[in-house]
């Protein structure tokens, strides 16, 4: 029990103290649940004063609710999710609040051993999926979530529309691979350990990483309710600074082997360590990718972590894409007001972690189209796969 | 008549539900214990309502059927502070969820969530119950293992133990337990 005074908080002092000082956070067994596991074990919120508790859900179903609720504080969640709730899109609407973004990178597609042979042997997915005796089944995790858009992106890149070649479903990403194994499903797009399960037990191929898709995209971020993060500024930034703290603590291989080993622990994910361990570390072994994937980030220096209000706006372009949006809104002005990039600033800055002087970012995606983060409805209009109107 | 799914994958015995609402007049489906039969039920046999553990993994399976179709059942919005929302946030306090299609009077769904209170409100009542004694009982054991170590370091009686833990549980504002278990990580800490 040892307190640093170099390292003590400034917001402590005086009025800054949080307001709530018990947090319970909710998380989901995946790898990158890692920041949320390594602030609780390494107690990183105790010199910001606060507690963490840490709340395993079983669904994003049940991460939305309880936060609607009040039943959790905070969660490690999609990104997709966040903005989903905010426009209420298929469930209950609500203000939301993006803290900061956890990881980058880290997520995959994995194929039936069949469909993954059928398209080494042919060369392109849509003549593979044309071989395939009826419609092909492809799963993710939420229909607003990060795993359907990297999922769709991936599908219409190779020119397979998402929404009328293949029956998109939901499955639970620890009973993939025995969806896999039945041949209910021909591939899945979902986080880790679960595409290192179905290699393992030899159901499928992992094809595909994330990275490929977007290199360093944002994947699942620290949200709130919006009134949570106004009513308790104080402990939504010592809640940013303690998994901040965390964030950058993961940057070391020997703290991420640390971590695999809480991972793997029976309270967290419950699966084996020798299948989380390699590609928390970035090794895919003999995975039939195209391309090496770039790593699950989890800091970069806090490149990782600032809320990039182009992050949280290309989600919308794509719910516009995809028909999950219908009306046209001021999208920017939902990103602004979703992604709290000022408390961030705060956070960062006090923890000497630097901050971005732009709030968007740009990128090339797998198709090769460039994202600059601005003018969504129009980028959302460019592609020519997309939803009917 | 209104056609029921009920979603049995998880220890809550959602199933058992079939024999209240078969009686009240509900056609009820089939029950479902995986995914793969959820959605072959939701999208072959139109239910009006599915019945589901809060904590079941498979509602992310309804979740992406009501936002693709628009026939599919939705989950019931609950967290209005409503008069009339009451029985739904009883109904999430006793661990059970409610997808319903889209126009379904509020009134429509009330007898079968009071089925679903009957059977598990008291269930869940039960168990938090039992997690309070047990949380008790944990608490007991650190208190006792914290004046143990006053006790055997400190020399004190197992009153002046007592007093001392609770005199900083005061100063502290925090809870005896946790005193308890200041003083037990830093006699770990110091051997």
């Amino acid at each position: 029990m040892s307190f640093s005074s170099s390292h003590a908080s400034p917001w402590l002092a005086g009025s800054d103290a949080p307001e709530k000082t018990q947090l319970k956070l909710g998380f989901v067994p995946l790898t990158d649940c890692a920041p949320v596991v390594v602030a609780k074990m390494r107690d990183f919120g105790r010199r910001h004063g606060i507690e963490i508790e840490l709340c395993r859900q079983p669904s994003w179903a049940a991460v939305r609710d309880k936060l609607l609720s009040g039943e959790i504080d905070a969660a490690h969640t999609l990104y997709g999710l966040v903005y989903g709730v905010q426009l209420g899109i298929g469930g209950p609407q609500a203000d939301m609040a993006v803290l900061m973004t956890l990881s980058q990178n880290g997520q995959a597609i994995t194929l039936s051993n069949q469909l993954a042979a059928s398209l080494r042997g042919v060369g392109n997915l849509r003549q593979a999926l044309e071989c395939e005796p009826r419609k092909p089944v492809f799963a993710q995790t939420f229909p607003t979530g990060t795993h359907a858009l990297w999922l769709y992106y991936w599908l219409a890149a190779q020119d397979v529309h998402p929404l009328k070649e293949v029956r998109s479903v939901v499955i639970p990403p620890p009973q993939m691979s025995d969806a896999l194994a039945r041949g209910e499903l021909d591939g899945f797009c979902a986080g880790e350990p679960w595409h290192a399960v179905a290699e393992a037990r030899k159901v499928g191929q992992t094809v595909v990483s994330s990275s490929e898709i977007w290199p360093d995209h944002p994947e699942k971020v620290l949200a709130c309710r919006r009134d949570f993060a106004a009513l308790y500024p104080n402990s939504a930034r010592a809640l940013t600074m303690a998994v901040l703290e965390a964030c950058q603590w993961l940057e070391s291989v020997e703290h991420r082997r640390e971590a695999a080993a809480w991972l793997s622990t029976d309270s967290i994910t419950g699966a084996p360590v020798d299948l989380i361990a390699p590609r928390l570390l970035g090794d895919y072994g003999g995975s039939p990718l195209r391309q090496p994937p770039r790593p699950l980030r989890f800091f970069a220096d806090g490149a990782v972590n600032f809320p990039y209000l182009s992050d949280g706006l290309w989600f919308l372009s794509q719910y516009r894409r995809w028909g999950l949006l219908r009306e046209a809104q001021d999208l920017a002005g939902i990103a602004a007001a979703v992604n709290q990039t000022a408390l961030y600033r705060e956070a960062a800055s006090a923890l000497g972690i630097p901050v971005p002087e732009q709030a968007t970012r740009s990128s090339v995606l797998i198709d090769g189209l460039s994202w600059q983060g601005e003018a969504a409805e129009a980028y959302a209009d460019g592609f020519a796969i997309r939803a009917a109107d | 008549m209104l056609r029921v799914l009920l979603v049995n994958d998880t220890e809550k015995p959602i199933g058992e539900l079939r024999m209240a609402l078969s009686v009240q007049g509900y056609d009820i489906l089939a029950e479902v214990a995986t995914p793969h039969a959820l959605l072959a039920a939701v999208e072959g046999q139109r239910p009006d309502v599915v019945i589901i553990d809060t904590e079941s993994p498979s509602r992310d399976t309804l979740e992406q059927l009501a936002v693709m179709n628009t026939h599919a059942p939705r989950p019931v919005v609950m967290f209005t502070q409503d008069a009339d929302q009451q029985l739904i946030r009883a109904a999430v306090g006793a661990g059970v969820t409610a997808y319903v299609v889209d126009g379904l009077a509020p009134a429509k769904l009330a007898p079968i969530i009071e089925a679903a209170l009957a059977r598990f409100a008291e269930e869940s009542r039960l168990r938090q119950r039992l997690a309070e004694v047990e949380q008790k009982l944990s608490d007991r054991k650190l208190i006792d293992r914290a004046k143990g170590l006053l006790m055997d370091k400190r020399q004190m009686s197992e009153a002046a133990a007592y007093d001392t833990l609770r005199s900083q549980a005061m100063k502290q504002g925090a809870k005896l337990a946790d005193i308890a278990k200041q003083i037990i990580a830093m006699a770990d800490l110091l051997g």
